[in-house]
C-alpha cells in the first residue's frame, strides 16, 4: 500500500486540517482578536449539528451513493422534539423517537436503492419530499417554539474546557464512528462496497447489507441532529433544515471523503464540517458581511475537488506509467508497482 | 429485455395518461379547476421550472446532473435587476448581459466537469453555493434592500397593457396564450429538434451510453458535456428573466426551491440519470404533470400550497419504484439481476 495512492488517502483529511488552520491563521492575521481560545473553540462548539449530519452522511457517501433526504429527517425530529419539549417531556424519549424515524427513514432509503437499484440522489430526493411533507402535517404548519427550560440550555453548557456537552459528545461519537470505520472489519465495508462493489461481492461482503446500515446510519445521525437543533436554536420552523443536507455533502467533501466513494474518513468528515460551520463566523472577524458566506463555500468546494481530481488524475497517470514501464525494464521495484497496477485499474 | 424496451417505448404515453387522470380527477373533485384561464396561469407561475428540466435533460442523457440550475435563476434576475436600476443599463442591455453571465457560470461548471473530471454532483453542489452567493453579493451593490426586491420594471401602459420587458412575462399572444407559455413551446420545439433530429443531439446520446465508445468515433466528448452544463444555464437564464418579468421583481433567491421539483420533472419524464437515455416530449408532459398537480392538489384537495413537497416527492418514489420493479420483472429477478450486475 505504499506508494502516491496511500500518501494521498493519507494526506486527504490532513490537508483538510491544514486547510481549516490556514483559515483560521487567515482570519487571525486580519483580525488578531480572533485569535483566542473563546472564539477558536466556538468554531468547534457550534459545528454539532453540522458534524452529526456529516459524519452520518459519510457512511453512505462511502458506499458511494448519497442521501439528500438528512436534511428533511433533521427537521422532522427537531419539529417533533420541539413538541415534545413544550409538553416538558423527556430528553430520552425525544432520542429515542429520533433513532426511530432514522431508522424507519434509513431502511426505505436503503430498500430503495440498494434492492430495487434505483439511483441514490433521485431516491432520495423523492423521500426528501415525503419527510418534508411529514414535517408540515406534524408541526401543522406552524414554527414550533416557546419551549424554554432545561431542554434549550443543554446546548451551551461547557463540560471541561469551554467545550460544550454536546461537542464533547459529538466527539466521542465521531473517534467511535473513526474507529469502527477503521478498526473493525464490518465497518470497512463501507469502504470496501464504495471502492469496488463487485470485488466485496467476491470476498463475501453484502453489498446489499452494507448499504442498509449506511443508510440507516445516516437516518439516525440525521435524527440526533434534529434534536441538537431543536435544543440549540430553540425553535422550529417548518424549513428547519432544508439545504442543510447540502452543507453536510460539502462538509464531508471538503473533508476528503470521494463522492464516488471508497476514499476517506470520518475525522475529514468532522473537520469538514466544522468548516462548513465556521466560515460564516471567520467573516465577523476579518470584516465581511456574511453575504460572501455562499461564495467563499462555493469557491472553496470547488477548488478543493477540482485540486483533488487533478492530483487523482495524475497519480493515476503516475501509476500507469510506473507500470508501463515495468512491463518495458522488468525487475524495478515489481513488488510495489503490482498494486499500484490494482488500485486504479 | 423485449419487456423494458416495450415500457421505455410507451413511457411518453404512459406520463399522458396520468396527465389526463390528473384533468379528470382534479374536474370530478371541482368542477372550477377547468378554467382554462387558472390552468394557464398555474402553468406560468412554474414555467420556470419546465424550461429549466428541458435544458436539465440534455446534461442527465450525458450522465451528469445539474442541481445549480435553480441558483442562476436567481442570479439572472438579481443582475437584470441590479444593472438595470442602478446602473442605468438599458433593460435589453441587462438581460443579454445577464443571459452572458449565465452562460458563464455553466461554461465554468461544465468545464470541472468534463476536462477536470469532477463529478458532476459535486462541481453542480460548489456551483449552487457559489452562484447563489454570488448573486447575493449583486444584490447588495443595488440600493434596494435584499429582501425586497427591485421592481417597477418597464413597462405598464396606462390602459393595463404590458409592452417591453413585462411583455415577457405577462404579455398574451394570440389573444388567449401568455408569453411565456408560448416562449415555452417554441423552446420545446427547439431542443426537440436538437435532440431528436441534429447531430448533436446523437452525439450527446453517444455520449451518455457509452463515453469511451464516443470518444474512439471521432467525438468531443468534453466539449458536448460542457456545452450540455452551457446549455442548461442558458436555460435557467431564460427561467430567470420570464419569472422576474412576471412576477415584477428582481431577487437573488428567486427559484431557489426548485430543484426537487426540475430532477423529478426530468426523471419522470423518463430520462436514465445514469445517461443515455431521455427525451424532450417525456420530460414536458412530466413538467405540466408536476404543474397541474401543484395547481389541483390546493384547489380541488385543500392541500396547504406549503405542503406540495410530499405529493411531488411521492410522485417520484413511486414511479422510480414502479420503473424498478416492471424492470427487474416484479421481484423475481431481482436476486439474479443484481448478481449479474456485479459479476460485470
Amino acid at each position: 500500500m505504499t506508494g502516491v495512492w496511500s500518501g494521498i488517502r493519507q494526506a486527504r483529511w490532513i490537508s483538510s486540517l491544514l486547510f481549516l488552520f490556514a483559515l483560521i491563521l487567515i482570519t487571525g492575521s486580519v483580525n488578531h482578536a480572533f485569535f483566542s481560545y473563546d472564539n477558536i473553540l466556538n468554531c468547534f462548539n457550534a459545528a454539532v449539528v453540522f458534524t452529526l449530519l456529516a459524519v452520518g452522511i459519510a457512511f453512505v457517501i462511502m458506499t458511494g451513493e448519497i442521501d439528500v433526504s438528512i436534511g428533511a429527517t433533521m427537521g422532522l425530529t427537531a419539529a417533533i422534539a420541539g413538541k415534545i419539549a413544550q409538553q416538558h417531556g423527556s430528553f430520552a424519549v425525544m432520542l429515542l423517537i429520533a433513532v426511530a424515524i432514522g431508522i424507519v427513514a434509513g431502511l426505505i432509503n436503503g430498500l430503495g436503492v440498494s434492492f430495487l437499484g434505483i439511483p441514490s440522489l433521485i431516491f432520495t430526493l423523492g423521500t426528501n419530499g415525503v419527510i418534508r411533507g411529514i414535517v408540515y402535517i406534524a408541526s401543522g404548519g406552524k414554527t414550533i417554539e416557546n419551549y424554554a427550560g432545561s431542554f434549550t440550555n443543554y446546548g451551551n453548557k461547557t463540560a471541561v474546557f469551554g467545550i460544550t456537552w454536546y461537542y464533547l459528545i459529538v466527539l466521542v461519537v465521531v473517534a467511535l464512528a473513526h474507529l469502527l470505520t477503521t478498526g473493525t472489519s464490518r465497518g470497512k465495508y463501507f469502504i470496501a462496497v464504495g471502492d469496488n462493489a463487485a470485488g466485496a461481492t467476491l470476498v463475501g461482503i453484502s453489498v446489499f447489507q452494507t448499504k442498509m446500515t449506511a443508510y440507516m446510519l445516516s437516518g439516525v445521525f440525521a435524527g440526533i441532529a434534529g434534536v441538537a437543533f431543536a435544543s440549540k436554536y430553540g425553535q422550529v420552523n417548518i424549513v428547519a433544515g432544508a439545504g442543510y443536507e447540502m452543507s453536510a455533502i460539502a462538509a464531508c467533501v471538503l473533508g476528503g471523503i470521494s463522492l464516488s466513494g471508497g476514499l476517506g474518513n470520518m475525522i475529514g468528515a468532522a473537520i469538514g464540517a466544522v468548516i462548513m460551520s465556521s466560515v460564516s463566523r471567520m467573516l465577523v472577524f476579518i470584516n465581511l458581511p456574511s453575504n460572501f458566506n455562499d461564495t467563499i463555500t462555493g469557491i472553496m468546494l470547488i477548488t478543493i475537488v477540482v485540486t483533488d481530481a487533478l492530483m487523482q488524475r495524475r497519480a493515476v497517470e503516475n501509476a500507469r506509467r510506473k507500470r508501463l514501464l515495468q512491463r518495458v525494464a522488468p525487475g524495478q521495484d515489481g513488488g510495489m508497482q503490482q498494486e499500484d497496477g490494482g488500485e486504479t485499474a | 429485455m423485449k419487456k423494458i424496451t416495450g415500457l421505455t417505448k410507451h413511457w411518453e404515453f404512459i406520463l399522458l395518461m396520468i396527465l389526463v387522470a390528473e384533468f379528470v380527477i382534479f374536474t370530478l373533485a371541482n368542477p372550477k379547476f377547468l378554467r382554462p384561464v387558472s390552468i394557464m396561469s398555474s402553468v406560468t407561475n412554474y414555467i420556470s421550472i419546465c424550461i429549466i428540466a428541458l435544458f436539465v435533460t440534455f446534461v442527465m442523457i450525458t450522465g451528469g446532473i445539474d442541481i445549480q440550475a435553480a441558483s442562476i435563476i436567481g442570479l439572472t434576475s438579481i443582475t437584470i435587476g441590479v444593472l438595470w436600476s442602478d446602473a442605468d443599463l438599458s433593460i435589453w442591455g441587462a438581460v443579454v448581459c445577464a443571459i452572458i453571465l449565465s452562460g458563464i457560470c455553466g461554461a465554468l461548471s461544465g468545464f470541472f466537469v468534463a476536462y477536470c473530471g469532477v463529478q458532476p454532483m459535486v462541481v453542480t453542489l460548489g456551483g449552487s453555493f457559489l452562484y447563489s452567493g454570488i448573486a447575493l453579493l449583486i444584490s447588495s451593490l443595488s440600493k434596494t434592500p435584499a429582501y425586497q426586491g427591485i421592481s417597477k420594471f418597464p413597462l405598464k401602459t396606462q390602459d393595463g397593457r404590458f409592452v417591453g420587458f413585462r411583455f415577457l412575462g405577462k404579455g398574451e399572444v394570440f389573444g388567449f396564450l401568455p408569453m411565456p407559455i408560448f416562449i415555452y413551446i417554441i423552446l420545446i420545439v427547439i431542443c426537440y429538434f436538437l435532440l431528436h433530429k441534429t447531430k448533436y443531439g446523437r452525439q450527446v446520446f453517444l455520449v451518455g451510453v457509452n463515453a469511451e465508445a464516443a470518444k474512439y468515433s471521432g467525438i468531443n466528448t468534453r466539449l458536448i458535456i460542457m456545452s450540455t452544463y452551457i446549455l442548461s444555464a442558458l436555460g435557467a437564464s431564460v427561467a430567470g428573466i420570464l419569472l422576474t418579468s412576471n412576477v415584477d421583481s428582481a431577487k437573488y433567491d428567486i427559484g431557489s426551491t426548485f430543484t426537487l421539483s426540475i430532477i423529478t420533472a426530468v426523471v419522470l419524464g423518463g430520462t436514465l440519470s445514469t445517461g443515455g437515455k431521455g427525451s424532450i416530449a417525456g420530460t414536458a408532459l412530466a413538467s405540466l404533470i408536476i404543474c397541474i398537480l401543484r395547481y389541483g392538489l390546493p384547489l380541488c384537495f385543500g392541500i396547504s400550497t406549503q405542503n406540495l413537497d410530499l405529493p411531488v416527492g411521492l410522485m417520484l418514489i413511486v414511479v422510480v419504484v414502479g420503473r424498478a420493479m416492471a424492470q427487474k420483472g416484479l421481484f423475481q429477478k431481482v436476486f439474479r439481476d443484481r448478481a449479474l450486475k456485479y459479476r460485470n
